[in-house]
């Protein structure tokens, strides 16, 4: 059987997905990225390994997500996309007519728009937590409620407490006080929710038409805390695609099975890139004044990529060697 | 009239605004959606420069143009602009533009030109003798308030700071009770002249009260994201350390994510610590 | 007398040749990196925008290198560009450093004071001297403008990766070694004789991006993340709306850029009717034309707080509505990260790449698979 592995690691979590060629799940993994990435993908792909239980044979790699370069070096991934389009590729393959993609992940959050398959709108917060998951990661050690919890919590709720503050920090603040003043533990968890549909809301939906089908996806889709707080705050129906967590990987999958349809073969170097030994290290490059930090994978003294010059001379070296296209296809 | 800002119109302002904008640019979107039922014109002037060869902040000069471009429908604008840079003459032509709107009595508009002025300057002596009179009181604890109006006089954004303060037992004073003279003295000791009025008169507020010293504290209201105030800090908190009056100086910067608690506590803080200052000299 | 001034762009390259003619120590300081921003952010205003945190770290930067006056633009305002010296004089004198400081003044604010800055900027030389100095460097200056202009639209098209670059670099070696108008003029056209040659492929189906926003993130590299490049390199054709001598020059005509004042201002006439300071009004004014010029996208870069920017972003969302043209706003500030600007690039070119094959393929009826 043929398949395509997607590969998206992230801050928070790294996800491995293989699809067939009519973009069904055959393998799916969720696991931490703890700061580790190249650690993460070994692992995801050992248990990705595991579940499989007949033979495939991977046609394409693609990757996302922040380590995307640095996992598609050492994979040998034919495709490396940013994590804006996967998931818009992923949400469309779930619901084709789907308008707008809400997702939310352990450090960052997107709004997508799209219009007949086309992305027309986007938005994207990095910076501030009080719009992304790992918000309410925070506040649930906090609370001492398992972040599990939350949403069977939330929804027992009648009403959310008003936690004030858009910021993470100040929030934090108000809802210690808010206990303090003797509200009971779902309102506050349900407040929490509905805490960071508003941060979501005004960090990146300003300005922006949110129209229906709506597709909440990411790892914070998890809590039905959060779908019910945007349902109420938005007044239309949120859809949660079977396979929230690991859209980005899909999104990846599917990109790659697209490019290497103009290819000749895939770039994927196989399962058993879990069992060599990475190593990345990093030198100022003297060339020029500029001196650049240049980041370099290698395995077994072989390098597989560098990155990070200003002048390309580091990346072109890399290319020949890997033929990878670590640029947005056309 | 809008309503006197209220956590709705702040929510409602923010959720349309820029996120960069200032609290107080958030505050007066929130206002004007506040209007938008209720009315069919909203006053909304162009203040370009308000004294000759200077500038209001550049928010004031793009508002018109920034609430035209909510995604909303809205009354119709009126937004005259106001530009003494240009002189007089222009200045008084826009008054008449205005009142025309409203008058074909040119009797009229200018009778209320004059009776508006009059009442503002009314206001304002009253407050400088006031101010004059409650100097030579030393029995109690005076602070002087600077800032920007729209954020001294605005009670919700300032979390009545003025309220909180008499409730301390002590007495405040703005920057409205000084005489303009007195500013413009204080404002030319500076190297380069500022060019942003209402920041002169902050500057030159707390130049005055830093070296004559008839307030016992200053405490300097901003508002976070503002552009000039990022900079008149440096100029405050600079001839704050540095002038032989050592007044003590705070500066308090609010946005929407400021909490009461941490106002209070640190009103209260600043406020005993005046006090400590004022037995010591009594020990003295 | 050892002068400094902070880095924007190509600006040390004109500050050094007129120190030249004046006989004058010139001390740049070192290349913008991260420390300089931290300097910066450690002794600066919490909220005052990056460009001034960024100059205290250039300043500071310099006196360690051995300057001893520090040079400085002003301006009369309201953009508080025009206050910075003044705070920066307090700022970086609090910490102990024993420093002169000159702000230059625009002309506008008084040609009197605007001669007497020079004669202290050039002890050794005439007012007419000074007048010539001023003269020549700026025409050098321009011509290094033009030739980034050129570098803009070679790079989306060059056959050889990094030809471009290459050809900036050799054309920037022969500017700098021309020093009187006669060999300033040879090298003029040496320079463009080279960027000219770099080989260019044919391409039909490329996009065109044009960057608008406030000057100083757009001219400094380290703060604008080398867009102009990065996208260069990924076959866009970019225009930027702001070049140096268009910026410091009294002309409004803006000769390098190609675009005058006038028309910038009738542009943006129906969405900003007054000047807000800064880059306020030719952002909005650029946008229009650039989305009238059929560009595939704008994208605007300000930092963080910039008042005149702000007011442009509040406006930008009805000019993308009516022309249907992608606007893609970046604020910068010190806590902006490479990583997720370019993955906001990324995203933004298949969006709008896909919108431009969505219309191709609706005008001539092709029926094919897109990717995303």
């Amino acid at each position: 059987m043929e398949g395509y592995l997607g590969i998206d690691v992230g801050s928070v979590s790294t996800n491995l997905v293989i699809i067939n060629r009519e973009n069904r799940i055959i393998a799916s993994v969720y696991t931490r990225t703890m700061g580790r990435p190249i650690e993460a993908v070994q692992r995801g792909m050992v248990e990705l390994n595991q579940q499989l239980d007949c033979e495939i044979e991977i046609k394409g790699a693609g990757t996302t997500g922040s380590a995307r370069y640095l996992t598609a070096a050492m994979v040998g991934a034919d495709v490396v996309k940013n994590e804006i389009t996967a998931h818009a590729v992923a949400a469309i393959n779930v619901i084709p007519e789907v308008k707008t993609v809400i997702e939310i992940g352990g450090q960052d959050s997107k709004i997508i728009l799209l219009q007949n398959k086309v992305v027309v709108d986007f938005a994207m917060n990095t910076v501030c937590a009080a719009g992304t998951g790992s918000f309410l990661d925070h506040q649930s050690a906090r609370l001492g409620v398992p972040i599990e919890k939350f949403g069977e919590l939330a929804l027992k709720a009648k009403n959310g407490v008003q936690i004030a503050g858009r910021c993470s920090v100040f929030a934090e603040s108000d809802m210690i006080h808010k206990q303090q003043m003797g509200y009971c533990l779902e309102e506050i968890v349900y407040g929490l929710c509905e805490a960071l549909v508003r941060n979501y809301l005004n960090n990146l939906s300003k300005g922006k038409e949110i129209l229906s089908p709506v597709v909440f996806q990411g790892g914070v889709a998890a809590n039905a805390g959060m779908k019910r707080a945007f349902e109420e705050a938005l007044n239309v129906e949120i859809i949660i695609p079977p396979f929230f967590n690991v859209m980005g990987a899909i999104g990846a999958a599917i990109l790659a099975k697209e490019q290497t349809e103009f290819q000749p073969a895939t770039n994927f170097r196989g399962f058993s890139v879990s069992d060599l030994e990475y190593k990345t290290s990093s030198f100022v490059c003297a060339g020029c004044s500029n001196t650049c930090e240049v980041v370099k994978i290698q395995v077994e003294n072989e390098t597989l990529a560098r990155w990070g010059g200003r002048c390309g001379k580091w990346e072109v070296a890399s290319e020949k060697s890997l033929n990878v296209t670590c640029k947005p296809a056309n | 009239m809008s309503s006197s800002t209220n956590k709705s119109i702040l929510n409602k302002g923010s959720a349309v605004s820029e996120n960069e904008f200032c609290l107080p640019v958030k505050i007066f979107y929130g206002h004007v959606l506040d209007l938008t039922d209720k009315v069919d014109f909203i006053f909304i002037p162009r203040v370009v420069s308000v004294k000759k060869g200077t500038y209001t902040c550049p928010k004031f000069l793009g508002l018109p143009d920034m609430i035209k471009a909510i995604d909303k429908p809205l009354p119709k604008i009126l937004s005259p602009t106001v530009n003494l840079n240009l002189g007089f003459k222009k200045y008084y032509s826009t008054i008449l533009e205005v009142g025309k709107l409203f008058t074909q009595s040119y009797f009229k508009i200018g009778y209320s030109y004059v009776s508006a002025l009059k009442e503002f300057k009314n206001t304002k002596l009253k407050q400088e003798e006031e101010w004059i009179k409650s100097k030579k009181e030393t029995s109690e604890v005076k602070i002087g308030l600077v800032g920007h109006d729209y954020n001294i006089y605005d009670s919700y954004l300032t979390m009545n700071l003025t309220k909180r303060l008499e409730a301390l037992g002590v007495k405040t004073v703005t920057c409205d009770s000084l005489p303009s003279h007195l500013i413009e003295k204080e404002v030319s000791t500076l190297p380069k002249k500022l060019f942003w009025s209402y920041e002169e008169e902050i500057v030159g507020a707390a130049f005055h009260w830093l070296r004559d010293r008839t307030v016992d504290g200053i405490i300097y209201v901003l508002t976070f994201a503002c552009g000039p105030d990022s900079l008149i800090q440096v100029l405050l908190e600079h001839e704050a350390k540095n002038s032989s009056g050592k007044i003590p100086f705070m500066s308090l910067v609010i946005d929407e994510h400021s909490g009461e608690a941490g106002l209070i506590t640190r009103l209260e803080a600043f406020i005993d610590m005046l006090g400590r200052r004022e037995t010591e000299k009594v020990l003295v | 007398m050892k002068i400094t001034s902070p880095h924007m762009g190509n600006i040390y390259l004109l500050l050094g040749d007129l120190f030249k003619r004046f006989e004058v120590e010139y001390i740049p300081p070192p290349p913008t990196t991260n420390r300089t921003l931290q300097l910066g952010i450690r002794y600066s205003p919490e909220f005052a925008c990056l460009p001034l945190k960024v100059t205290v770290g250039n300043f500071i930067e310099g006196i360690e290198r051995g300057a001893d006056t520090l040079v400085m633009a002003g301006g009369v305002g309201p953009c508080r560009f025009g206050y910075y010296a003044e705070v920066q004089k307090r700022i970086i004198g609090s910490l102990g450093y024993n420093f002169n400081m000159i702000t230059v003044e625009p002309i506008g604010a008084g040609l009197v004071n605007f001669v007497k800055t020079f004669k202290k900027l050039a002890p050794k030389s005439s007012i007419k001297e000074i007048y010539k100095s001023i003269k020549t460097s700026f025409i050098k200056a321009q011509v290094f403008d033009f030739v980034e202009k050129k570098a803009f639209e070679a790079r989306a098209f060059e056959i050889k990766k990094g030809a471009t670059n290459v050809a900036v670099k050799h054309a920037t070696e022969i500017l700098n070694s021309a020093f009187t108008p006669t060999e300033l003029g040879e090298a003029k056209a040496e320079a463009f004789r080279i960027m000219n040659a770099v080989e260019k492929k044919e391409e039909e189906d490329y996009l065109k991006i044009g960057i608008v926003g406030e000057f100083f993130i757009l001219l400094e590299p380290f703060c604008n993340f080398d867009m102009c490049e990065w996208l260069g390199n990924r076959g866009v054709l970019v225009e930027r709306s702001v070049y140096l001598t268009d910026w410091i020059g009294s002309s409004k005509e803006n000769p390098v850029a190609g675009i005058g004042e006038e028309e910038i201002k009738k542009a943006a006439k129906p969405y900003l009717s007054h000047f807000v300071g800064g880059e306020g009004l030719p952002t909005i004014g650029n946008s229009v034309k650039f989305a009238q010029r059929g560009f595939d996208g704008v994208i605007q870069l300000f930092p963080f707080t910039c008042m005149p920017d702000t007011i442009a972003k509040s406006i930008l969302p009805k000019i993308s509505r009516d022309f249907d043209i992608p606007i893609l706003s970046f604020v910068i500030d010190e806590q902006t990260a490479k990583a997720g600007v370019i993955t906001r690039l990324e995203a933004f070119l298949d969006l709008i790449r896909a919108r431009k094959n969505s219309r191709f393929k609706a005008k001539e009826k092709v029926v094919e698979t897109v990717n995303c």
